[in-house]
């Protein structure tokens, strides 16, 4: 119950933010990749640096979560072939609609109608990953199948 | 923007508090596709509840509304390039739609979006988010520019 609390409420930090500097706004975001404006770039920039430090604090003075009893740690991935893919493709959505997953659960709370197209267009290309996820490779399959 | 925009030295460090309250409490990352999947894949299996990273996504979409409860909104009116480009609602909605797909589907497959692999995982200079933000950057910004020269 706490844990789920407290996940809400840094969820409305989150929520506030995106909708206060305006990054829910297609427009707003869409000047920052035109490079019209340095705000997306500032904004960005001063969030990793917070993080990179926040949490190398955290991990030398709270060694368990707060909550969850759990040690704080995390782990580091090498870059493979999909993360290049996905990003790419995330991106060229991204540049076309002119929001992020984020921005789309806000333009929601905004109750901007656009956002009704974008969550049923974002929520079918997660659909058909945890699809592809699920389905066993074709090596695997049961010759039956083939039959 | 009809609302003062919040400065970005406030709104960045904010958000950057996010992932390191995530961390302090939860010891998880902070990621918005993470939340979105988390209740998709729930209401997959018919499970009652979500887990806390779809509370995480009930708190993003409940700050959204408060916000607009407050200070009103939205700050914008039609969408961007694509209603000042296009008088079609049609089309703008099938626009959106595959956009959205790419976004969904390139972001589970990068493991992570602006949030997950831009902000927690570079901060961790995981080598992963650092390649992945890279791109998606990269591509973001080329796209913008191309749709800048045909319209």
């Amino acid at each position: 119950m706490a844990t789920r609390a407290a996940a809400c409420l840094i969820g409305v930090v989150f929520g506030v933010v995106l909708s206060w500097t305006g990054l829910s706004s297609p427009e707003v975001l869409r000047e920052g990749l035109l490079f019209e404006s340095a705000y997306l770039y500032l904004f960005f920039a001063s969030a990793v640096m917070t993080a990179f430090i926040g949490l190398r604090v955290l991990k030398r003075r709270a060694p368990r979560a707060v909550l969850t009893g759990e040690p704080v740690a995390w782990t580091t991935a090498r870059p493979e072939r999909r993360h290049v893919v996905g990003a790419a493709l995330f991106g060229v959505g991204w540049g076309i609609a002119d929001v992020c997953p984020g921005p789309i659960a806000t333009q929601l709370g905004q109750g901007v109608p656009w956002a009704l197209a974008t969550t049923a267009g974002f929520v079918l290309g997660v659909v058909l990953y945890l699809g592809r996820e699920r389905a066993p490779a074709p090596a695997l399959r049961p010759a039956l199948e083939e039959g | 923007m009809e609302n003062p925009q919040l400065a970005w030295y406030i709104g960045g460090p904010v958000l950057g508090l996010c992932v390191v309250a995530m961390r302090w409490l939860l010891n998880e990352r902070l990621g918005a596709t993470g939340a979105w999947s988390d209740v998709i894949e729930r209401l997959q299996a018919r499970s009652v509840g979500f887990g806390t990273r779809g509370w995480m996504l009930i708190g993003l979409v409940a700050g959204a509304f408060g916000y607009l409860l407050v200070a009103g909104g939205p700050d914008f009116h039609g969408y961007g390039w694509l209603t000042d480009t296009f008088d079609s609602t049609v089309l703008i909605a099938a626009i959106l739609v595959v956009a959205g797909v790419l976004i969904g589907y390139g972001a589970k497959l990068a493991g992570g979006c602006t949030s997950g692999n831009g902000l927690s995982g570079t901060a961790i200079l995981s080598p992963a988010s650092l390649a992945a933000t890279a791109t998606f950057f990269a591509t973001g910004i080329a796209v913008s520019f191309v749709i800048k020269a045909l319209i």
